[in-house]
Order: structure tokens, then sequence, then C-alpha cells
């Protein structure tokens, strides 16, 4: 993507507020000007967790305003937990912002799809997207209304927003790209973030409404800055955003690695082979 | 290698290393694989306050590397299986290999091969470049199917590894061991008698992870190289038989991530210590270790580490170290 991180850096950072959104759903903010101060829409940070695991945890950023960031993750295993028991006042330490964000450009009608914990990696880009004077259009879609958070902070920024639950809680019942593909206004630019065969399904969408998509992936990390090639997914050898090597002719593969927290995580949809 | 800011303290007590030809001015190298070229690094650390990089192995060819998932985080580590995905020796010093000038620490390239013939080129055309400081030589890669890994686990063909890559050069050659033998110390003294420097002690362990909902193993190449702090004691274990077995340095490796682990590594035998994984937790890690290690001696009134290396092995063989000054 065209909008890299200008520079990244560590920052030390107390925390301000915390607030439980859902059960093992969590809010955390913080205090990092700097950080603030450097983020694209789409980024992420690799956090510290409190002690003696084996690499830090990979979190978009979910706010970014008047000195303070936020991100919001879910608790499914150690790493989370532990910063799930942070409390105000406590020092974190975070690297970044890292990675590759959202290329927005001059898109005036956009469709944002968001599964689960993907809607921490997209409210930056609803933010300047709706400041741009772009009409947005969320598509959110959860497990139960439970755990379908900060659907009104969307709304109040001037997104209009769909929700989908896959136990019929609340909204459509069913996945959100059902009803993201039934819709018979196709936007200009689609972002998504999200479990991989949602943003399977919103890349075969996209290609069917001939629309350009964004996906921002997900995949486990270790370093976070591209140093040890872990996180790597394959795109096709000519693709822009393909590292530079191994050149693909000399490989006898049409196919390279691209690292999701360096290249990525932000790919156009019709560069991923998968 | 360009300005170095040396740890000497006012009291004197000196971290510096020399592992053969290669000075380091603090005991930190950062483990092959887990650190990039450095320059990934860089906005979160300063480098010249670590000892080294070693670099990412590369091999004659380019590699794509193994399917992907490639990691997995298990408790107290990680597992990988990357596969020494690499762009091939030609573009490595085409396009890589510029970028390492006027590092301010030791630049230390990796080479890895499926024959002697590939070592022996891959470690020729690196250290004819002035960019790289030494070579470590990876017998040892646990993640690429059958040949990786057999050098380290067979004696001749180590001997014969080390031999070939010897014969191209005059550089550091460290030599880099793997756990998954049943007698490390043997293949230690086949690769010291072939004409290494060092030593690497230890790479990754053999583990596998399975996914209980899918019924399928966890990494796309299914087994994988376990690090980080679960593997810590099995890497003491292994400089400490390792220290008994050699006269040439040890570089320690396996989990460290504090100073006191750094200082189980030196006291089992290790010259200098390497640092993987807990970069991936806070990269400024090895610069915290490197200040507590300083502490530690300034409170025991040592000057160097050389005077704590091998001191809680009973049969320690390290008459280098023996030498040091105890002064
Ligand atoms: C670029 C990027 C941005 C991200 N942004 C966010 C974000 O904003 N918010 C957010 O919540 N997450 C986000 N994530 C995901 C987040 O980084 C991971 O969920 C987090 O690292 C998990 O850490 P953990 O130690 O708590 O869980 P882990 O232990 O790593 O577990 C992760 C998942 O794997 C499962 N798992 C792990 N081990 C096992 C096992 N042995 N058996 C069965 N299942 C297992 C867990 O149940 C869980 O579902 C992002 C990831 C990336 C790459
Ligand atoms: C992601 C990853 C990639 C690695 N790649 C290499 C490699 O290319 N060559 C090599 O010699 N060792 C490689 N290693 C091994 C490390 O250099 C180190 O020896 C090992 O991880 C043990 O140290 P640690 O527990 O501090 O990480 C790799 C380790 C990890 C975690
Ligand atoms: S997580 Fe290390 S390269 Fe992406």
């Amino acid at each position: 993507m065209a909008t890299a991180a200008s520079s990244a850096a560590i920052h030390h950072a107390f925390i301000l507020d915390r607030q439980e959104l859902a059960p093992g759903v969590v809010l955390l903010g913080f205090n990092a000007p700097e950080l603030v101060r450097m983020t694209v829409p789409g980024q992420f940070v690799m956090v510290v967790p409190p002690s003696g695991e084996s690499a830090a945890v990979a979190l978009g950023i979910y706010e970014a305003s008047e000195g303070r960031a936020s991100v919001l993750f879910f608790v499914v295993g150690k790493r989370t937990a532990k910063l799930a028991a942070l409390r105000e006042g406590d020092v974190i330490s975070l690297a970044g912002p890292l990675g590759n964000g959202f290329t927005l450009g001059a898109a005036r009608d956009v469709a944002i799809v968001a599964g689960g914990v993907g809607i921490a990696s997209v409210l930056l880009a609803a933010q300047a997207l709706v400041r741009a004077g772009a009409r947005v259009r969320l598509y959110y879609g959860a497990r139960s209304s439970v755990s379908l958070v900060e659907r009104e902070r969307f709304a109040r920024h001037g997104c209009e927003v769909h929700v989908a639950t896959d136990d019929g809680s609340v909204g459509h019942s069913g996945y959100v790209t059902e009803l993201f593909g039934r819709t018979d206004e196709p936007p200009d630019l689609i972002l998504a973030c999200g479990p991989t065969p949602m943003l399977r399904a919103v890349a075969r969408i996209a290609e069917e409404m001939n629309v350009p998509a964004q996906l921002s992936l997900e995949e486990t990390f270790a370093c976070g800055v591209g140093g040890c090639w872990g996180c790597v997914v394959p795109l096709a050898g000519t693709s822009a955003q393909a590292p530079s090597f191994p050149p693909p002719e000399r490989d006898g593969s049409d196919v390279v690695y691209a690292r999701v927290c360096k290249e990525g995580p932000v790919f156009w949809a019709h560069e991923l082979r998968w | 290698m360009g300005a170095r800011v040396a740890m000497v303290n006012a009291r004197g007590v000196d971290l510096s290393v020399t592992i053969g030809a290669l000075k380091l001015d603090y005991p930190t190298l950062m483990g092959s694989g887990c650190y990039g070229s450095g320059e990934e690094f860089a906005p979160f650390v300063d480098l010249a306050r670590i000892g080294g990089v070693v670099l990412k192995s590369v091999t004659r060819l380019p590699r794509l590397g193994n399917p992907t998932p490639r990691l997995v985080h298990t408790p107290a580590g990680m597992l990988n299986a990357i596969g020494l995905q690499n762009p091939g020796i030609e573009w490595y010093l085409d396009h890589e290999v510029e970028k390492f000038a006027n590092r301010p620490c030791a630049i230390i390239g990796s080479v890895a091969g499926f024959s002697v013939d590939d070592y022996a080129y891959v470690g020729e055309r690196l250290a004819a470049r002035a960019e790289i400081d030494a070579l470590e030589v990876n017998i040892s890669c646990p993640n690429v199917a059958s040949e990786g890994e057999t050098f380290a686990c067979d004696p001749h063909l180590t001997a014969e590894v080390v031999r070939a890559v010897r014969g191209v050069t005059d550089k550091t050659l460290i030599v880099k061991l793997s756990p998954n033998v049943t007698d490390i110390a043997s293949i230690a003294r086949e690769a010291e008698a072939a004409g290494a420097d060092a030593l690497a002690v230890i790479n990754t362990v053999r583990g596998m992870a399975i996914d209980v909902e899918r019924w399928q193993p966890r990494l796309g190449n299914v087994t994988g190289g376990l690090s980080g702090a679960a593997i810590r004691p099995i890497a003491v274990l292994a400089v400490y038989e390792v220290a008994r077995a050699v006269k040439i340095p040890i570089v320690g490796q396996g989990g460290i991530e504090t100073a006191s682990d750094a200082l189980e590594f030196l006291l089992a035998g290790a010259s200098a210590i390497s640092i993987g994984t807990a970069n991936f937790t806070d990269p400024q890690i090895p610069v915290g270790i490197a200040a507590e290690l300083m502490l530690y001696l300034q409170q025991r009134n040592l000057r160097s580490l050389a005077q704590i290396v091998g001191k809680a092995n009973v049969g320690f063989a390290n008459a280098y170290q023996y030498e040091g000054d105890e002064g």
C-alpha cells in the first residue's frame, strides 16, 4: 500500500482508561502523542505483554487523536489475558506504528466489511473517509449481539451501519458477507478486516462487483517488523506489493511470499494467491 | 564498522569479547533468522549497543521457504518453520550486502547449504565482502526436508563442511550446532578439529503442535524448531557439555531473556551469548542485558566477562578462557 509509516519507535505509555466493552472484549486507551502523530489508518502496534511471553501482541490501532491512542482486543490466549489485566495508570511499552495501512485515495462511496475483532482496524479509515466527505457503509458481523461492540460509535461518526450475527440475535442472521453481497449499490472501494474465510468471501464479491478491495490480513506474528519471515502470505510474483525478493523466475514459481507485517497487513485482494 | 560506543564504565568494567579475530564491544549477538539484516530493528534499538547481528541464513539458490503457517506460539516459546526463505547468494550480494556497510555493530553472515560444495561456495562469496565481519555456518536448520540438519547430526559431514568453508576464508568461522543429536560434544570436537574458531550452541529444538479442532498439524511444514524460554535448560546443558569438550569459544543461545539467563550460559562455559526470540517480546532486551551484566561484574569487582566464563563447569576444558585476564 502507498501509505507506509514515516517512522516507528518504541513508546512507553500510561494507560488512561480501560473498558470491558463485552465479556472478554477490552478497550485500552493510552497516552502516546508521537504514535498518534505518525499513525495512518490500518496500521498496527506490537504491544509488550507485562511479563515472560515469547512475543509481543499485534493489535490494530483503533483510535488515534489528541495524544490518546487505543487498542481494542479479544481475550483469546495468554498474552491478551495479560494485557486485559492491566489497569489505569499502568505503563505499557509498544512498538509502532507498523505496517502499511489502507489507501483511501479519492474514494467517494466506500463499503467497509468487518468481522469480529476486525472492527479494531477500520475505525480510523471510516473517520478519515467521512471527514473527506465520502459515503461510508459499515457491514459488521459477529458471533452474537454481545460481541458486536462499538457499532453505535460508527453510526455517530456518520457511517451507515449494517449488522449481521451468526446466531441471529441482531441484524441479518448469518454471515456479514451474505448481507454485503446482496447490496445492489456497488461501492467504488471496499475495505475489509476479519477472519480469513470472511476475507476470501469479500475478495470473491469484490471480483463479481468489479470493485477494488483492500484486505487487512491477520497471520501469527513473531517479530512484527519484517525480520523473521514467519508471517508470510503468497502473492503473485508480479504484484506491486511483493517484496523485492526472491526473484520468482529464478525460483521456478510465479508466487512470492510477502510479509504481512511489513508489506501488509493491508493487501489488494487481486494480488493475493490463496 | 563505523563509530562504536564501547561499554567500558568509569570503574573499568569491560564487556567486550573476542571470538577468533572478531572483536565485539558487547557480548550480545542477535540470532540468525530472528533479526533480519538489523535494519528492521534499527528504529527500536540502538545497534551501537549490541555486539552484532547474525544475518539470516543464505543459500546458493533462492528458496521460497516453507508453506504457511510458519509460526505457532507455544508455552514459553514458539515453533517456527520458515524453511530458509532467502533470495540466493547472487541476489544477496548484489542487493543486500551493501546495506551492511557502516553498521555500528559486527555483521556476521550465515551460510546454509545442501552439499559441502554449496557451503564452500556461499561461504567464499560472502566472506569476500568487506561488509561481512565473520561467518556463521548453519549446519543445523531443522526446517528443510532431510539434508539441512544432516550435517550437524553426522560428525564426518560436520568436519567436511567446516574444512571446506575454512579453506575459503580467514575470517572468524562460527559453526552452529544442533541440539537434535545424541552426543553434541562429539560433533563439537569434529568442528573444532576441522578449523572452527567458535561454536554457536544451540539452534532450535525439533518440535510439533497439533490443532485439535482440525485434526491437523499446526505448521504447514508439520514439524518446526522450538525456541524461547522453553529450550533454555536444554541449551545450558548443551553449552556445559560442549565447553568440556573443546577449547574454542562458545556463543551460547536458546531462550535467553534476561541477564540472569545470560549468566547461566556464561557460567556454563559460553564466552558470548546470542538472543533471538526475546527480541520479539521487546527489542530493547539485549541492551538491558548488557547493562545488567556490567552491573553484575561491577558489584563483584570483576573487570571482564572472561573472569566468569565456565565458573560453574567443573570439568571445563576451555583453556582459552582460563588464560583470560584474572586481574
Ligand atoms: C496486524 C494484526 C492486527 C491485529 N489486530 C488485532 C486487534 O486489533 N484486536 C485483537 O483482538 N486482535 C488483533 N490481532 C490478533 C492478535 O494479535 C492475536 O489474537 C493475539 O496475538 C493473540 O495472542 P494470545 O497470546 O492472547 O493468544 P494465542 O495464544 O496466540 O492464541 C491465538 C488464537 O489461537 C488459538 N490457539 C492458540 N494456541 C492454541 C492451542 N494450543 N490449541 C487451540 N487453539 C489455540 C487461541 O484460542 C486463539 O484463538 C491482530 C493480529 C494482526 C496480525
Ligand atoms: C523465526 C526464527 C527463524 C530462525 N532462522 C534461523 C536461520 O535462518 N538460521 C539459523 O542458523 N538459525 C535460525 N534460527 C535459530 C536462532 O538463531 C536461535 O539459534 C534459536 O532460536 C535459539 O535462540 P532463542 O531461543 O534466543 O531464539 C531461527 C529462529 C527463529 C525463532
Ligand atoms: S512477523 Fe516477522 S517478518 Fe512478519
